[in-house]
């Protein structure tokens, strides 16, 4: 048998033939591009940033504070769950995780980095939740998040090695994240809730959360060396795919590997396609029942646009808008499938047209369902003007429903176009072509946001005027970017 | 189908080089309607250039490619009538087996109920796989599945690319059997094999690569 190497001059001779290889003058370039813009947008969305963790109107009662640090904590669990958290890179996943090395220190440091991440996430949380807060808090109280948010890293971790425990605090970090959205939705639409009483110390809240978090930490590296090889590999690859996705600037890549990984768990049995419907339509219907925690998100997420009532109405329309492309999106995959390559469409024999046309409905429709039930919701609550918005959605959908298309069909970033030279550094074209895909298309929408910006009625002549510009513009659309003669996506 | 006056596919003069590299040059070849044409040659020769041209997803240097008389293209007509390996496919996410080889047959205005869809399934080994993503199948069993679309779906001309590759020998014998009955029914066959036996047993002719090359072809 072979001893147990030590890892830390591995490591250390690792870190150097690196280095060696790498040139130091494009290291600090980088250090200082990513500085640079941190700083710029820092400065840029100064007062965006002020009006989210700190308003000038505190609104979120005590109950409301309650619900949205359970959000924040759902969520930072649930992102540290879909990252591992623990982790290693994917070229010390081949050449260390089989090597005789302490599994406990290979593993180390991506629990501290995962703990750290988590705390800033916390503590900024924290931070924002007590800026919004109608009463005043200690500012101890983000030292708390920071603690939480180091005490959620372990419990994903312990989570990783066991598969019983990952289901329970999965679900439970859903039903918060459900709860609290529940809360904060109720809490916007004037909802009062009962006012909390025999409110902790602060002092106290910190101490014992940081007392469980020293603990919880020991315990949690000791148990490392149990977390299995599985979990681990799937981890480095999930971390690795996601640096491909930022480094490549790529996010499709990510999706991918998301969207793969989620058809493989899953048990399927054969079902007969919808025969009353175009093929291509019923296997969209198909992919979409059999995604019904999506659909149940995507109905719930219905309510969100209620938290921003009181926002400036700008950030209403962009939440109405990308909700409707977000939802239209929920069957896309199958036309990113085709734009990557096309050879299943070749056997199918279908032409672009009969393509689009066909795969245009079931986005068209869950974009429809979602922005009428939004816009309705808005419209109960008493957000809007006069007038009956929801009848605008189908309309909003359709539109929506043809930007996600379009937006699938440019398929990957080209990162071959010529990049834009500007005073703060070259632009690459590609990602910002891709990135703006489909969302051309949402200027069709522009009778129903100039209403909503003004603050006007909903007339019916509104109504019937975006409902004939969203026919015509999914018309011509579908007719100048598809091809009745030709197999393919394209024209 | 379509019209069958013209010869299956015919190439001629065909040159195709990859930079300096010349990978077909001066390459001739007829199949005729209803026969099938089996290409062999080592490793690297251009088989599956030649065939890759065919089928309309290469672009020659020089040369002209008629598949049934027309220059082959992204036309609806064309694929309707060529069905196609050579090409790996990609696959539906969230879509088993049977279910791809359901669209395929929907897609092409097919009864999927009397299309023979469980039968193909079970003639190609894939029964017991009907209900798997095809991502999670082993590359001998994707391999099948494609065949089994292919020649599930209505065509009148066949490429295949090495379709022998990574099937047993009973599978190789049996999709063997397959293509004699495609031929035996009227449609016509190009395939690329490095597997003479199984294109004899096929009912194609078999011509190699150094035969269709040259002025003499």
């Amino acid at each position: 048998m072979t001893a147990v190497v030590a890892l830390r001059p591995v490591r250390r001779w690792i870190r150097k033939a690196q280095a060696s290889h790498r040139d130091r003058g494009d290291a600090l370039a980088t250090v200082y591009t990513a500085v640079f813009s941190i700083a710029v947008l820092s400065v840029m969305a100064q007062d965006t940033l002020r009006a989210v963790f700190s308003p000038l109107v505190p609104h979120l009662s005590g109950v409301g504070a309650v619900a949205a640090a359970a959000c924040s904590a759902g969520l930072i669990h649930l992102a540290l769950r879909r990252l591992g958290p623990v982790t290693v890179t994917r070229p010390a996943a081949y050449f260390l995780l089989t090597a005789p090395v302490s599994r406990q220190r290979l593993l180390a440091p991506s629990l501290v980095t995962a703990a750290l991440g988590a705390a800033l996430a916390g503590g900024a949380a924290a931070f924002g939740i007590l800026g919004n807060a109608a009463a005043t808090g200690s500012i101890v109280l983000v030292a708390t998040g920071a603690l939480a948010g180091v005490l959620l890293a372990l419990l994903a971790s312990a989570a990783q090695s066991r598969p019983r425990l990952a289901s329970l605090v999965d679900t439970a970090a859903r039903i918060a994240l459900a709860v609290g959205l529940a809360g904060l939705v109720a809490e916007a639409i004037g909802w009062t809730p009962p006012t909390l009483g025999g409110e902790a110390p602060a002092l106290v809240l910190v101490t014992v959360t940081g007392a469980l978090a020293v603990v919880a930490f020991i315990l949690g590296v000791r148990d490392l060396a149990r977390t299995p090889n599985d979990a681990i590999l799937e981890s480095a690859k999930t971390t690795g795919t996601l640096a491909d996705s930022v480094y490549g600037i790529e996010p499709s890549f990510f999706a991918e590997m998301l969207e793969r990984r989620y058809w493989a768990s899953r048990r399927l049995r054969s079902a007969r396609l919808p025969h009353r419907l175009p093929p291509l339509t019923g296997q969209d219907l198909l992919l979409a029942r059999r995604r019904p925690a999506r659909l149940l998100w995507t109905a719930a997420s219905t309510a969100l646009p209620l938290l921003l009532i009181s926002a400036p109405r700008w950030v209403l329309v962009i939440a109405l808008l990308t909700g409707t492309v977000i939802a239209a999106r929920g069957t896309t995959a199958t036309i990113k499938t085709d734009a990557g390559n096309p050879v299943l469409l070749r056997m199918l024999g279908l032409t672009s047209r009969q393509v689009v046309q066909q795969r245009l409905w079931l986005p068209a429709v869950l974009g429809a369902a979602w922005a009428t039930m939004a816009l309705g919701l808005l419209q109960v609550a008493g957000a809007l003007p006069p007038g009956q918005w929801w009848a605008l959605g189908p309309a909003i959908g359709a539109i929506g429903g043809a930007a996600a298309i379009r937006a699938a069909r440019a398929g990957f970033v080209r990162n071959d176009l010529i990049p834009i030279d500007t005073p703060m550094g070259s632009v690459p074209t590609g990602p910002v072509v891709y990135a703006f895909a489909g969302l051309d298309l949402l200027l069709l929408t522009l009778p129903t946001v100039i209403r909503l910006f003004q603050d006007l009625p909903a007339t019916w002549s509104v109504i019937a005027v975006q409902t004939g510009l969203a026919a015509l513009g999914v018309r011509a659309y579908i007719s100048w970017t598809t091809d009745p003669e030709r197999v393919g996506l394209s024209k | 189908m379509w019209v069958v006056e013209h010869p299956a596919v015919e190439v001629n003069g065909l040159h195709v080089r990859y930079g300096s590299t010349p990978v077909l040059v001066d390459v001739g070849l007829t199949v005729p309607a209803g026969a099938g044409v089996c290409v062999t040659g080592e490793n690297g020769i251009g088989k599956s250039t030649l065939l890759r041209c065919v089928s309309s997803l290469q672009q020659a240097d020089e040369g002209t490619v008629r598949v049934f008389g027309a220059v082959p293209g992204d036309s609806p007509e064309f694929w309707r009538a060529v069905a196609t390996t050579v090409e790996p496919p990609t696959w539906y996410p969230g879509l088993t087996a049977r279910e791809h080889a359901e669209l395929v047959c929907r897609a092409h205005g097919q009864d999927p109920d009397s299309s023979g869809i469980d039968e193909a399934l079970e003639r190609f080994g894939l029964a017991g796989h009907a209900d798997a993503i095809p991502p999670s199948l082993s590359s001998g069993q994707k391999q099948r599945l494609t065949l089994a679309l292919v020649l599930l779906r209505p065509s009148s001309l066949l490429i295949l690319d090495e379709p022998e590759q990574r099937l047993d020998p009973e599978g190789r014998a049996l999709v063997a059997g397959m293509l004699a009955d495609y031929l035996a029914t009227g449609g016509s066959l190009l395939l690329a094999s490095h597997d003479d036996k199984f294109a004899v047993a096929s009912g194609a002719e078999m011509v190699s690569m150094e035969q269709l090359t040259g002025p003499a072809s």
